[in-house]
């Protein structure tokens, strides 16, 4: 196994960019560090910069003004990582589909930056917390 | 102020209305050209004391409407003045910004998304649309063409081919 994946695996620090949710999403991001499900406790934490982070973490359907920000977000995450899209509008822009201020879908948005992005996706309006642990592990287990 | 009271009040600037609806007890609807709502918005506000809720736009079939949300909170009613804009063209009223500064931003939202002018507006930037949005292109206007703005909408084409 390439040495980069191997580390990646291994207590994947997480930065969060909200590109236009609603903050359901945020708020069950948040709940993953509440002691009832402690994400810490595997060395999955929250930090304040992309160039710290191992994983990008993205809700939201990706609007035209906020695209411009996730982009230079995840140019900024060294590689190799893993990008999570939270919730149905990030995974598909869900009810905001052909809306004026939609720019996404956020995977072509990251694809356009790099084309071997690797990108998880989890579903829901928003996704439980035990669903965003549960594509943690299938991501982490497929690469 | 009792019911009659308020009505009463209210019948004062009958002459600025076109008409006056109440479709509920406690929901009262009146109606002016856009010429008279700066003097109606400023009778109800420093006058009769309502509390200003917010205010909508809508792009109507001949017209464009403004309409300024009251509340009178001892009675629990919602007042609302409907200002018609009939010049589809240049749509223009004047700003309740100056006595009223609580309607700054709702004011710069329908300016955004309608291109309603409000006049002597202290600050009319743009609020909510994005920084890269073209200039006039208004896209709550039932006009515009909304499927040739959305990037979303070239990935439902691209997967028609």
């Amino acid at each position: 196994m390439n040495w980069k994946i191997w580390s990646l695996k291994k207590s994947i620090w997480v930065f969060h960019v909200n590109a236009g949710a609603c903050n359901n999403c945020d708020i069950e991001i948040v709940n993953l560090l509440t002691p009832k499900f402690d994400v810490e406790r595997f060395g999955i934490k929250l930090v304040g910069s992309p160039r710290h982070a191992d994983a990008l973490l993205v809700t939201g359907v990706g609007t035209r003004q906020a695209v411009i920000r996730v982009r230079e977000v995840y140019r900024q995450i060294p590689k190799p990582c893993v990008v999570f899209l939270i919730g149905a509008c990030a995974c598909g822009t869900g009810i905001f589909h052909k809306g004026y201020h939609v720019a996404g879908p956020l995977d072509k948005i990251i694809r356009e930056v790099d084309p071997n992005a690797i990108i998880a996706y989890v579903p829901g309006c928003p996704p439980k917390p035990e669903a965003m642990i549960s594509g943690v592990v299938k991501a982490l287990s497929a690469i | 102020m009792n019911q009659q009271e308020l009505s009463d009040r209210l019948s004062e600037i009958n002459d600025k209305l076109i008409d006056t609806q109440q479709p509920l007890d406690d929901r009262i609807f009146l109606l002016c050209e856009s010429k008279n709502s700066y003097a109606v918005n400023k009778f109800l506000f420093e006058q009769l004391s309502l509390r200003f809720v917010i205010a909508t736009g809508i792009d109507s079939d001949d017209c464009f409407e403004v309409l300024y949300h009251y509340a009178y909170d001892q009675l629990g009613y919602i007042i609302t003045l409907r200002a018609f804009i009939r010049d589809r063209e240049n749509p223009a009223v004047e700003s309740i910004t100056p006595f009223l500064p609580g309607a700054e931003w709702i004011e710069r939202e329908i300016h955004d998304l309608l291109g309603i002018e409000f006049r002597n507006h202290p600050n009319m930037r743009r609020l909510i649309l994005a920084d890269d949005w073209p200039e006039g292109v208004y896209p709550l206007r039932k006009a515009c063409p909304l499927d040739k703005l959305g990037a979303s909408s070239e990935r439902s084409e691209g997967t028609k081919k």
